[in-house]
């Protein structure tokens, strides 16, 4: 018996005589982390679905505790002690942290009544080896995202398992939830269980993995212990580009201001909040999610209404806004933080997605001009390099990266001044996440102002001409760029204050 | 790496196109089978006066289902149209009694009353969250009891000489069936090549994502009710001259018939997803089920046992069609 607890040998899987994965090797030691980065399309996940039983390699083995197991079926890997959380929790959320983690699985006595002392006990007993204290008999529902998250895994661990696959754990965290979440990864590799990580994000990568594998394009790049890699080495595995050019500089000239709020105020959770934008520079905002960026980007496009100050454009006295329709009138976007709910019409065409807010221009009569439309989309793939069979594609078959550009698109269709970006990568590879910081600073040398939120703190700081760090709703304060440190921005988040600018 | 990428995206686009026909075509697929087997079955279909009836019954529950696909293509739904039926029956009636000057007048408030009622429809689901199940369940009973109380039960008026002319027919043309295909061919452009069609699709994907773009989604959806009620209208006339007194279960079923045929013509529950002309062909599915059984001698109960088969088994497969990635 080897000293693996998986060995994936020389794994092979085609769809429709698509190469998906090429003669990948992947295997694993107890009690550590091994990370699995890729661009999305890498096979990162096809591999996990193999794994997980949900697919079926064409060719290679898998060995599992030692022994061979081809073909089994999802239920059987999970029995075997193999538990793979996605993204998309999988929770029943009007029921209790108790009953979720013992889901389908729950202590009996006799006749098939529910022995709810021994659900208490086992459940309570699980989250004490988490170290995490959660009521147990709150609704899901009531919980944060990142307590729900914290709920799978001890489901994971209810059914005893030995392996656990978490696919993008961080998408939805931030912060403190983070630290937490690699707390309990470090808790659970000590007792010996084995964790595959799988991320986009290096930072986590680098803070939590003992071995990284690259895929790219279905084939393995490599594996390598975490000391034999620093970041631009990662990057340029994954990319194939240097670390350099992932956040492309450009001689920066704060050109006019253009929006200027002063002490607005929700009922969200923005209060007081005043700021400036220029023309053609990033304003980064940084903060902890719950710090009310979000909210700021929608009170900023009239998606929320105000309760007290006023925003303005500069050169528009008049322009007033009280809902998007009129924002977008007045040369105001957001691109919203969540892709899939607020900017993109999946079940539609890219077509219609990208022309969606120039209507009136591209009608006569009300009747869309097919030949002009189309012009337009054109243009724009071109532009953004979107990667698509036909305009006429639904959107929902496009890559996440190609998704966030149809959306950016749909956007810029309108030709904005002022252009609001809420977590513009999120769960975009890197490539695409290349692109994207070019293009941004494409809007900026055309003179655009760009208001960019964003959890990635390398983002905020490689991206941005001016940092402000939100927190209760309100600016904590400005972190000057140059020179600007992780830390510096955690502390405003965090406490409020920073060694630089005292309160 | 260029390579790959570009084989993959195009068998992504080989499956989304496979699927897209099954999503499209599949529902006339499925009208060719029907009539494959009512050609051994049932060849009476075929006559020429046959095909007239159909046509005909098509046009009523068909004109009705153009407005219920617009309301469900904004994730809405309408179970009001029978009550709008009733309701436009007795008002030409007592409007006109008879007099064939007045049909125009008698349409022209039905349809007043009609757009009231759409507008009420679409308010209640916009401006006051109420689910359009809800809404548009209690603006049935409302109409439907309106109606009532107006007539005391017993409905007066005459129904003009004038309406009947609708129930001619050159060869299987007729009125009804002009209309049907007219008002389809309007809707089916203005769905597709219109920025109003488009704003109905993009509320019906995404609503928030739709808000968020600038369309006015509170506008738009209650646009669809008013549309939908001016549909039921409109095929309350034509059933009103059908029929040629005014009956107070005139229409009755339609709203779930029409639901029935959008949906069997692969127009999506959840909004954004179908068309027209999967309606169209939806609807000829039900009247031709309908008819059949009829020519087969078969009993209602077993009707209703087949229509519900072949809904259930539309929307199995449309399920199945969309769920696979």
């Amino acid at each position: 018996m080897s000293d693996y607890i998986l060995d994936m040998r020389n794994i092979s899987k085609s769809f429709a005589g698509v190469r998906a994965l090429k003669d990948v090797s992947f295997r694993c030691q107890p009690g550590r982390v091994y990370a699995v980065v890729g661009e999305n399309g890498a096979g990162k996940s096809t591999l996990m679905k193999i794994l997980a039983g949900a697919y079926r390699a064409d060719a290679g083995e898998i060995f599992y505790k030692g022994q061979r197991r081809d073909n089994v079926s999802a239920g059987e890997v999970i029995d075997s002690g193999i538990s793979i959380i996605y993204q998309e929790l999988a929770l029943v959320k009007q029921m209790s942290v108790a009953e979720n983690i013992f889901l389908g699985r729950e202590p009996r006595h006799a006749f098939g009544i529910l022995n709810l002392q021994e659900l208490y006990e086992r459940s309570g007993a699980l989250l004490k080896r988490l170290g995490i204290r959660l009521d147990l008999r709150l609704p899901v529902s009531e919980l944060t995202i990142a307590q729900q998250q914290l709920v799978e895994i001890a489901k994971a661990l209810s059914q005893n398992a030995d392996l656990i696959v978490m696919d993008e754990p961080s998408a939805i965290l931030a912060g403190s939830e983070l630290d937490q979440l690699f707390e309990i990864i470090s808790n659970l590799v000590s007792q010996g269980v084995t964790i595959i990580y799988i991320s986009h994000r290096l930072e986590e990568v680098f803070r939590i993995a003992d071995v990284v594998t690259v895929l790219k394009d279905g084939e393995l790049v490599d594996t390598r212990p975490i000391d034999q890699l620093d970041r631009p080495t990662l990057v340029e595995l994954m990319v194939g580009r240097p670390m350099e050019e992932i956040f492309p500089r450009t001689d920066h000239h704060q050109g006019d201001l253009v929006l200027v709020a002063e002490n607005i105020s929700t009922d969200t959770i923005l209060d007081g909040v005043s700021l400036e934008v220029h023309a053609g520079e990033i304003l980064g905002i940084a903060g902890m999610v719950g710090s009310g960026r979000t909210e700021l980007a929608r009170a900023l496009f009239g998606a929320d209404p105000l309760t007290g100050g006023s925003i303005k454009l500069v050169d528009k006295r008049s322009a007033k806004w009280k809902n998007p329709a009129q924002a977008i009138e007045s040369g105001l976007v957001l691109v919203p933080e969540d892709r899939k709910s607020h900017g993109l019409f999946t079940d539609l065409t890219v077509r219609i997605n990208v022309t969606i807010t120039i209507l009136s221009r591209l009608t006569r009569f009300g009747v869309v001009q097919r030949d002009e439309e189309s012009e337009v989309v054109d243009e724009a793939k071109q532009r953004l390099s979107i990667v698509m069979a036909s305009a006429d594609q639904e959107a929902q078959y496009l890559s996440g990266g190609n998704q966030q550009k149809v959306v950016l698109a749909k956007w810029l269709e309108t030709d904005p001044d002022v252009v609001i970006l809420d977590e513009p990568t999120r769960g975009v590879d890197v490539g695409a996440k290349f692109e994207i910081y070019k293009l941004m600073r494409q809007l900026n040398d055309r003179g655009i102002a760009i208001v960019m939120i964003s959890s990635e703190l390398p983002e905020i700081i490689g991206m941005s001409d001016r940092i402000l760090v939100m927190r209760d709703g309100k600016i904590a304060g400005e972190v000057p760029v140059e020179g600007a440190r992780e830390a510096d921005i955690i502390q405003l988040a965090i406490l409020g204050q920073s060694e630089a600018l005292p309160a | 790496m260029s390579v790959a990428k570009t084989v993959e995206s195009s068998s992504i686009a080989d499956s989304w196109r496979i699927r897209k026909l099954v999503v499209d075509y599949g529902v006339y697929m499925a009208l060719a089978l029907l009539l494959t087997a009512a050609a051994f079955l049932t060849p009476k279909l075929f006559q020429v006066d046959t095909i007239a009836i159909v046509m005909r019954q098509a046009s009523q529950l068909g004109i009705v289902a153009i407005g219920q696909t617009m309301i469900l293509l904004v994730a809405g739904l309408d179970l009001s149209v029978g009550g709008v039926i009733v309701m436009t029956s007795v008002a030409v009636a007592e409007v006109s009694n008879g007099r064939d000057e007045m049909v125009l007048p008698a349409i022209l408030i039905a349809l007043g009353l009609g757009v009231i009622v759409g507008l009420g429809n679409g308010i209640l689901v916009t401006k006051r969250r109420v689910p359009p199940f809800v809404a548009t369940l209690g603006m049935l009973v409302l109409v439907q009891g309106a109606t009532q109380a107006y007539t005391r039960g017993v409905p007066g008026g005459f129904v003009p000489e004038m309406l009947g002319m609708v129930n001619q027919s050159w060869g299987f043309l007729s009125i009804p069936l002009v209309l049907w295909l007219g008002l389809n061919a309007a809707f089916i452009f203005i769905l597709r090549r219109t920025a109003y069609g488009r704003k109905v699709y993009a509320v019906g994907s995404n609503i928030e994502a739709a808000r968020l773009s600038g369309i006015s989604v509170d506008a738009i959806r209650i646009s669809v009710y008013i549309f939908g009620a001016c549909f039921a209208v409109i095929s309350g006339v034509v059933l009103t001259g059908y029929v040629g007194y005014v009956d107070r279960f005139i229409g009755t079923g339609l709203e779930l018939d029409s639901i029935a045929a959008a949906v069997v013509g692969g127009t999506a529950f959840v909004g954004g997803r179908g068309g027209l002309l999967g309606t169209i062909a939806g609807v000829l599915i039900i009247q031709i089920l309908s008819t059949m059984a009829v020519l087969m001698g078969l009993d209602v109960e077993v009707q209703f046992i087949i229509k519900g088969l072949v809904i259930l088994g539309a929307v199995t497969l449309y399920s199945v069609a969309r769920v696979e990635s």
